[in-house]
């Protein structure tokens, strides 16, 4: 009799366990998980855009989402953490920055059935052969049309003058900004008249992406010699330049920011609503890693491909509003952003003769 | 016999008293302390590779805890394995990237490099601790931001990667640690030869410590410094020579690391292993033996604490803070060390008052 009650218990419970995980199994919901660069999940740049994105489209469409901070920067680092969220049911991954390149290589061979997002870098071996595995989408913007646009509207507003601008390190996605600043500057001067002058002393790169009393020393002595705005396309070294410019604007000085990556306005807050950021050079990050996570649920998720995203998807441009630019030159950006969007007009992403 | 039992009490206590203080700091954040710590440990032991990235963050941790231990034994505080370690992953990478024999050879110079790197960044603050009494812990600390800032220049001006402006190039196959028997054994952790020179330094100290007359030396300088002169040692000599070793003990760990845990060397970033060797030696209570255990125990948290953060809602910011909580608790074993002999002391007294009342 008591074996029988006993058998009977364990059926019962193993049945129990049995429907239990089929339920859990039926409810489950997809896992997207991401794995930071150096620097923190609020850095107002990079991991920052690409998490808000992930968020965003755990809002639209339940998911469960994660992020993991590697404990240092090397590619070991990188894999380990990738390596914990697949073990923990994490099949789409998300990664910012070209640092993830080679993790990414490996990664996506490691784990077949997985699903990568890179932003800003593809895979390669160390090489720089691009080798876009069949689960891997590479993501790339158009940094030089964000820039052109930034330019051009600084250009339009302020009229005459000098610009500058403050590079972090010297990679492919900070110089196309750089750039694309100069020749939305010099796109401004040649049709619509402005006179902004840009010296090659006020071209500078900083050489990181967080020393920010560095990113403070630079920006200082750019407003010292007259520059009435700086184009920031530096991480932290950027929060230096956007401090100093507060400090100076507080005393009632007129200086200005072009930020960067995200809509900088409110870090630019110094007096009530009154910020120093002309407008922003911005990076959908958000919007891409959406699309992606989109594009999966959908299934078409665009696997093996590199993407640029542009004017003509939207994945770049500068801020919906932008309380200190007037109507008419967000109108003519506006227009410069159509002709892009159309074709009619290109921004070059290489060096050409433009300073640095 | 007594002192090594009791030194092993002491330490065990203080990784449950780390353990709990981390339990404490989960619940109240509101996780079962009980599957974090479930997936603390599964993270760094449930598959053969994680095993093998214990191992590999263990070999960081043991030679740079060896370095603080090995100073601590001659009276010496060495903050500077940081430093040491990027100076000696600044000497094996410049070997690994530009000497070209074979393989075994190459090897042996990047390790051999790697120590010679480190030891010289100990011996600066050694003679200047010997010579103008300079306190090592000032001169080692500056000594870690000079390292710091000439890896700074070095490298992105004599060995920059193609497109990095931040890290040297890719050390070759040919010179890396990481070897392809390891690799498949692992199934592809990274772990690399670097165990077997993490080892072999822990053999090497325990025989020049228990074996010979510099080991003797050096201890006698470290329990009374007058008293070892008095008796004809040549006190300045042996500091020296202690910050010598342990700076080469900490470059070995740079070599380790930089080519063999990562696949170069970055600018920027001063080597948080330097610090954890410090925790690491007095967990281990500067015994080497001690030493390779307890950073084996740091590096099964440090690996297992990623698989954690994935599979629990512990976030990130506060894992590393449950890491650094038990951390710190576990180098309070010092203290626990006393209130045990203190509890021993009070006991024996106790029990002796009491003989005595039994007499009366």
């Amino acid at each position: 009799m008591k074996k029988v009650l006993g058998i009977l218990c364990i059926l019962i419970m193993t049945a129990g366990v049995l429907f239990a995980g089929a339920e859990a199994e039926g409810a489950a919901k997809m896992k997207v998980g991401m794995v930071t660069d150096a620097g923190t999940i609020d850095d107002k740049s990079f991991n920052q855009g690409t998490w808000e994105g992930v968020l965003w489209a755990a809002d639209d469409f339940n998911l469960d989402t994660k992020y993991l901070k590697p404990g240092g920067t090397t590619e070991a680092d990188y894999l380990k953490e990738i390596g914990n969220l697949y073990d923990a049911g994490y099949k789409l991954m998300v990664t910012p920055g070209f640092k993830f390149e080679t993790t990414i290589f490996k990664a996506q061979d490691r784990y077949k059935d997985a699903k990568f997002v890179l932003l800003d870098g593809y895979p390669h071996a160390g090489d720089w052969a691009p080798v876009v595995g069949d689960n891997t989408v590479s993501i790339f913007f158009a940094e030089q049309e964000s820039g052109f646009l930034a330019g051009l509207a600084a250009a339009l507003q302020l009229k005459s003058g000098a610009l500058g601008f403050v590079g972090g390190m010297e990679i492919p996605a900070v110089q196309k900004f750089n750039w694309g600043y100069q020749q939305g500057i010099k796109y401004a001067n040649e049709n619509y008249g402005t006179s902004i002058t840009m010296n090659p002393d006020n071209f500078i790169y900083q050489g990181t992406f967080d020393d920010v009393a560095a990113g403070q020393q630079i920006a200082a002595s750019m407003y010292d010699r007259g520059v009435k705005a700086v184009f920031a396309a530096a991480g932290g070294v950027g929060v230096g330049v956007i401090n100093e410019a507060k400090s100076r604007a507080a005393t009632g000085k007129s200086v200005w920011v072009i930020g960067v990556d995200v809509n900088q306005y409110a870090d630019g807050i110094y007096s009530g609503d009154k910020s120093i950021i002309l407008t922003s050079a911005m990076k959908k990050i958000d919007q891409s890693t959406y699309d992606m996570i989109k594009a999966e649920l959908d299934g078409n998720f665009p696997g093996g491909e590199i993407l640029t995203f542009d004017a003509s998807n939207n994945g770049i441009g500068i801020p919906a509003e932008n309380p200190n630019l007037d109507a008419d030159v967000e109108a003519k950006v506006a227009e410069a952003f159509a002709e892009m969007q159309s074709g009619e007009l290109v921004v070059a992403d290489i060096q050409g003769d433009l300073i640095k | 016999m007594k002192i090594k039992s009791n030194a092993l009490a002491m330490a065990l206590s203080a990784v449950l008293l780390g353990l709990i203080a981390g339990a404490v700091l989960m619940a109240a954040i509101g996780s079962n302390p009980f599957l974090g710590y479930t997936y603390l440990f599964r993270g760094g032991l449930m598959s053969i590779e994680r095993v093998g990235n214990t191992f590999a963050t263990a070999i960081t941790l043991t030679l740079t805890g060896l370095s603080v231990a090995f100073a601590f034994k001659t009276g010496l505080f060495n903050i500077g394995a940081s430093g040491q370690m990027l100076m000696g992953g600044l000497f094996a990478t410049i070997v690994a990237l530009t000497v070209s024999v074979p393989r075994p050879l190459l090897l042996l110079f990047t390790i051999l490099a790697g120590f010679a790197g480190g030891a010289v960044w100990g011996a600066v603050p050694g003679y200047l601790k010997a010579k103008f009494n300079v306190h090592e812990v000032v001169a080692t600390i500056m000594m870690n931001w000079i390292a710091y800032w000439i890896i700074y220049y070095v490298v992105p001006a004599y060995f920059k990667g193609a497109y990095l402006e931040t890290e040297s190039r890719i050390i070759p196959a040919a010179a890396s640690l990481k070897t392809p028997w390891l690799d498949s054994l692992f199934r592809g952790s990274y772990i690399n030869i670097g165990i077997f020179v993490a080892i072999a330094a822990v053999i090497v100290i325990q025989i020049i410590l228990k074996k010979t007359t510099l080991g003797y030396e050096l201890k006698a300088v470290g329990y009374n410094r007058d008293a070892a002169e008095y008796a004809g040692i040549r006190v300045n000599r042996n500091v020296i020579l202690s910050m010598v070793i342990a700076g080469g003990l900490a470059g070995l760990a740079g070599t380790t690391f930089y080519t063999g845990y990562a696949s170069n060397i970055q600018i920027g970033v001063l080597p948080n292993q330097g610090f954890d060797g410090i925790a690491v030696a007095l967990l281990g209570a500067t015994e080497p033996w001690g030493v390779f255990a307890s950073a084996l125990f740091f590096g099964l948290l440090h690996s297992g604490k990623g698989f954690m953060n994935a599979m629990t809602d512990i976030p990130p910011e506060i894992s590393d803070t449950i890491i650094a909580t038990i951390i710190y608790f576990t180098a309070t074993s010092v203290l626990l060390g006393r209130m045990w002999t203190f509890l021993g002391r009070l006991r024996r007294r106790r029990k002796d008052e009491s003989d005595k009342e039994v007499q009366k």
